[in-house]
């Protein structure tokens, strides 16, 4: 059964950067953006515009 | 109003791809000219046989004197007419259609083609296919009982191909 944390260990992680979370930030917004591009450019364009 | 900053910075990367896709839209529809299809052209839709571009004899594809084809097309439940058509890949097409009778839709699959055809109006569309291949052409409106089975066919040819018929038949590819 793990030890219940400290008041010092609490403090560390609260204070302590959110480096999960920007790498979270960071992959899903980098694949959103990488996946429109690859459709628009990729997928869309080559097929011929419309006017 | 407070906001944690971690759900700022998620705001602002989500305005920045908006910001990001909206001006790649903008971007290259500015370089590469295009826009939505926006021709306003009525037509009776009682009277197409008699109309001259719309006349059955009239139909199909036509090569115009700078190089870009012109496909005129009637959509009528059930089937596009005529019912198969040949052209030429890499080239600028025209495709101008009129409705005989209700609302219909076009659309290719795997293609960027597909406009409404109202009936009383000219749905005309410029566009070009890079690949050779056979296409559906499938209706997708919703226009009667028989809609499932409203189709044609678009048989894209290489150039080279589409020179060499184009040569047999003297002007006359479809």
């Amino acid at each position: 059964m793990p030890h219940p944390l400290n008041e010092d260990e609490k403090q560390k992680i609260l204070n302590s950067p959110p480096v999960g979370t920007w790498a979270l930030m960071l992959i899903v917004g980098a694949g959103m953006v990488l996946a429109w591009l690859f459709l628009y450019y990729g997928v869309f364009l080559p097929r011929g515009a419309i006017h | 109003m407070h906001i944690d900053p971690l759900e700022k910075k998620w705001l602002y990367i989500a305005f920045g791809m908006v910001g990001l896709f909206l001006g790649a839209i903008f971007i290259s529809a500015l370089v590469s000219g295009i826009h939505p299809p926006s021709n306003v052209e009525t037509i009776d839709s009682a009277r197409l046989h008699l109309s001259e571009e719309f006349a059955e004899d009239n139909l199909g594809v036509r090569i115009q004197p700078d190089g870009t084809v012109r496909v005129t097309m009637v959509a009528g439940r059930y089937g596009f007419f005529p019912r198969h058509i040949t052209l030429p890949a890499d080239t600028p097409i025209t495709f101008r259609w009129a409705s005989i009778d209700v609302l219909h839709g076009v659309h290719m699959p795997m293609t960027n083609m597909s406009t409404m055809v109202v009936p009383g109006y000219v749905a005309e569309v410029t566009t070009q296919f890079p690949k050779p291949g056979d296409y559906p052409m499938l209706c997708n409106e919703y226009c009667g009982t028989g809609h499932d089975f409203m189709w044609s066919k678009v048989t894209v040819v290489d150039k080279q191909t589409w020179a060499r018929r184009h040569a047999k038949t003297e002007g006359d590819p479809s």
